[in-house]
Parts: structure tokens; C-alpha cells; sequence
């Protein structure tokens, strides 16, 4: 399950640049589920999550010549672009299910939003399987975790949503950082 | 900037989960560059997020694998061929070459002509490569000559503002008295200012119109106290010809003269070098 990271992340960029199937297995073997485990968590079902991945891998591949590693790490930079192509993926699909383009409070109580929910819901519980980490977060940030890292919320959303003020929003999402650190650090 | 300040207020939580603002990103990554504590923070948050993927990481079906790769291959995204291949290649052929060259006559040579016309290519992208530069270069010393004239114009500027400043915060404190001390008999052209803290009793001195001291020269200052002058210092002489001076604190005068003095001052002025004055 857990990834071996191996090799030093100078190494591994060298070897993606090769673009041959040795770094090709490289990447899938030790990056794979990490980044499956994201794109499950946004797309919430199995089938859509396995069509995410591949597009996942194939931007990779391509972009990797576009890396920076002065702003960041070539992990963080994989996980931003599962994440992403993700949450797109999911927005495309809200699209599709929106009728006709209904003010997203109307759908809210629609139908087959209903219906929708239902379904990813049961979707989810594909993925038991999840050790939650986040669970142990206090409730009141696991929340802004949950709604602005998986289902790609802005930050101002967010505050309309829980009727709290931006400036809040903010600060617990550190606090919620903070504790998560705390938190995988006890898990190491 | 206060840092911490800036840290606390999950500007860099907002950045890892890609919800800053291209404003915020933009400053974040100008102050990243400068302080570590910003950078570390950065590089913290985002290591909590590599390590909560690891945990969350999921078994995917083993079918993938293989798809993903044929998909890369599909799309063209795979280089060609092994590299071990690649080299067998090339080694087999240099043999062949070799077993053609042993033969009685060697036969027209390719190769030497091939990396001939290579030369012409390079001699002539290293002639517009030369050239480039040297326009870049010019173009560049052109852009540093003008960068320093604006500059040094934009200092000047700056210190001449500085010097109307001083003069104004004078001009408007209240408890300032300002002093006219004009030209004496025969320099009625002089002319200069004096302002008077009537709290704190310091005296300022700008010489509005007088002529800058002569070599070895310096204007003194004089306070009459009760028709005695008190030395009320030097003007000094590294200071600007416009800019306004502390002199010393005087308590008490019912008069104020400058004198052309010796470098350095005296303990009593030459009254034949009297310039201008001016009484309260």
C-alpha cells in the first residue's frame, strides 16, 4: 500500500525526462495508489476515478519538462495535478447534471441532485478501505479541509456557506493544518 | 513586514491548497525567496499533504497499468525504442562501416563531407550568435546609461523635496517664530532666514540668499542677549546651499546676526564682516 519512494526526486525527474518504460513503471509503481487515493476521494467513484487516473499519468508524462522544482516538490507537484484533473473532472460532471443551467441553489434541492448524491454516496462506500486520518481533525476543521482540498471550494464560498467570515476561514484552515501535522506526525 | 503576522494568517495554507490569489502567489513567492521561515512554512504544509496521500493511498486494479502504458504509447509520448537496442544499433552499424573501409579502396567518404556542411551551418549560426550579442550587449549598456541618469535625477528630486519638507514642518509648527534677517548697509542684497522654537528654544538657520563662504571662510551665528552677542554656532560648511541647519539652542535674545568669520568660528564676532541681521 505505502509508496517507496525510493529514489531522490532529482533522480526520478531525470529518469521521467527519458520518457522510456522503465521510468514509466518507476512512477506507476510508487506513485500510483497515492495518487488514486486523491482522485477517489474528489471523484467519489470507482469507475470515474479510474478514467481520472489515466489522464492523471498521461499530463504527467507530458508536462514533466514543465516542472519547476524551485517551487516545490515533484511529489507536490503530482498530487496538484491528480487534484486538479480531478476536481475538473468532477465540475464537468455537475455541469452535465446541471439542467440547463440552474442556480446552484436550485439544484441543491432538485431532484436528481438528490439522486446524484445518492449514488455517489453509495460510490463512496466503495472506498471503506480509506484509513481517514482527517477524521481525528476537530469537526469544525476537517470541514474546511474536506470542502476546499476534495470538492474544490474558494475560500469566499466556503465562508457564505458556513456563515462565518473569510478571515475565520483562513485561520481554522491553519489550525486544521497545524493539527494535522501534529496528527501524522504521532502517525509516523 | 511583521512575518509571523504573515505566516498566521494561513496565507500559506490558502497557497498549498491552491486557493491563493495570483496577487498572493505572486507576493508569496517574491517573500519565499528571502525568508526561510516563509519557505520552510511552505515546504512543511506541503509535506503534510505528500504524507496525508501516502496514508489515504488506494490499491488501484491491476489492469491499469498496462493501459496507462498503452495509452503513453498511443499518444506518442514514449521515446523510441530501448536504449540498449538504440546502441546495438549504432554499434553494428559503425562495424559494418569498418568491414566496408577495410576493403581495397575506400569508397567515397559521406561522413567528412556531412560534418563539412555541419561546419558551415555552425560558423554561420555562431556569426548571427556574435552578432545578437553584440546588439544585446549595446542595446544593454544603452538601457544602464539611461537607468542611472533617471536615477540619479530622481535623487536629486528627491533631496530637493526632503529640503522644501524641513523647511515646511518649520514653517507650520506653531511654535516656531520665523526671524527675517536681512542684508546690513552695504549687502542689502542678503538675505536669510531664522526659525525660533519658542518651546523647545532650538534655532534653525537657512541662508536664503548669501553667497556660499569663501574658501576658509564660515558664517557664525549671533545672538544679542541683552546687547551682549552670543555665539549661536557655526552654519555648516558641508551643508546644502538651500537646506535649512540646527544651530545652538538660544533661551533668550531680543536680536539675531551672521557674521563672515575664519573657519571654525570665534568667541567675538568681526563686526566689519556683519552680513545681515534682524531683531524679534
Amino acid at each position: 500500500m505505502s509508496p517507496l519512494h525510493n529514489l531522490p526526486e532529482e533522480t526520478l525527474i531525470l529518469l521521467l525526462k527519458k520518457k522510456n518504460q522503465q521510468a514509466f513503471s518507476y512512477l506507476y509503481d510508487n506513485y500510483s495508489e497515492a495518487l488514486y487515493g486523491v482522485v477517489c476521494r474528489i471523484v467519489a467513484s470507482s469507475e470515474h476515478a479510474e478514467e481520472v487516473i489515466q489522464d492523471v499519468f498521461v499530463k504527467i508524462w507530458k508536462h514533466v519538462d514543465l516542472f519547476d522544482a524551485e517551487k516545490g516538490r515533484l511529489y507536490t507537484w503530482m498530487i496538484s495535478i491528480a487534484r486538479n484533473t480531478a476536481l475538473d473532472y468532477r465540475k464537468s460532471k455537475a455541469v452535465l447534471n446541471e439542467q440547463k443551467n440552474q442556480p446552484l441553489s436550485n439544484i441543491v434541492n432538485s431532484k436528481e441532485e438528490q439522486d446524484q448524491t445518492q449514488i455517489e454516496q453509495s460510490a463512496k462506500a466503495d472506498f471503506i478501505g480509506f484509513r481517514n486520518i482527517l477524521d481525528k481533525l476537530k469537526p469544525e476543521w476537517r470541514i474546511l479541509i474536506e470542502m476546499a482540498y476534495y470538492e474544490g471550494y474558494t475560500q469566499q464560498e466556503i465562508a457564505e456557506q458556513l456563515d462565518v467570515p473569510l478571515g475565520t476561514v483562513k485561520t481554522r484552515t491553519r489550525a486544521a493544518f497545524l493539527q494535522l501535522q501534529q496528527l501524522l506526525k504521532e502517525y509516523r | 513586514m511583521d512575518i509571523k503576522a504573515y505566516i498566521s494568517s494561513g496565507i500559506i495554507e490558502s497557497y498549498v491548497l491552491g486557493l491563493a490569489s495570483e496577487e498572493e502567489v505572486s507576493i508569496l513567492n517574491c517573500i519565499r525567496k528571502n525568508n526561510v521561515e516563509v519557505e520552510q512554512a511552505i515546504a512543511e504544509a506541503e509535506k503534510a499533504l505528500e504524507e496525508l496521500a501516502d496514508i489515504q493511498a488506494m490499491a488501484m486494479p491491476v489492469s491499469l497499468k498496462e493501459d496507462i502504458w498503452n495509452k503513453l504509447n498511443a499518444e506518442n509520448l514514449v521515446a523510441f525504442g530501448d536504449p540498449s537496442e538504440g546502441k546495438e544499433t549504432e554499434s553494428s552499424t559503425l562495424d559494418h562501416n569498418i568491414e566496408r573501409n577495410s576493403g581495397e579502396e575506400p569508397e567515397e567518404v559521406i561522413v567528412p563531407r556531412k560534418s563539412y556542411n555541419w561546419a558551415i551551418a555552425a560558423s554561420v549560426l555562431l556569426v548571427l550568435s556574435v552578432g545578437a550579442n553584440v546588439l544585446l550587449y549595446q542595446q544593454n549598456n544603452e538601457t544602464k546609461d539611461k537607468l542611472t541618469k533617471t536615477s540619479s535625477s530622481f535623487d536629486q528630486q528627491q533631496a530637493s523635496l526632503a529640503t522644501l519638507q524641513d523647511k515646511w514642518r518649520l514653517v507650520q509648527n506653531p511654535a516656531i517664530k520665523t526671524i527675517p534677517l536681512k542684508g546690513v548697509e552695504n549687502k542689502p542684497d542678503l538675505h536669510a532666514l531664522l526659525f525660533w522654537d519658542q518651546l523647545s528654544k532650538a534655532v534653525y538657520l537657512n541662508l536664503e540668499q548669501m553667497p556660499v563662504a569663501p574658501k576658509g571662510k564660515q558664517y557664525q551665528l549671533w545672538a544679542m542677549v541683552d546687547g551682549k552677542p552670543v555665539n549661536a554656532g557655526v552654519f555648516p560648511l558641508d551643508a546644502k546651499a538651500d537646506g535649512t541647519s540646527k544651530m545652538l539652542d538660544i533661551p533668550k535674545a531680543q536680536a539675531f546676526a551672521i557674521t563672515l568669520e575664519d573657519e571654525g568660528g570665534k568667541d567675538v564676532p568681526t563686526l566689519s564682516e556683519l552680513c545681515v541681521m534682524g531683531g524679534i
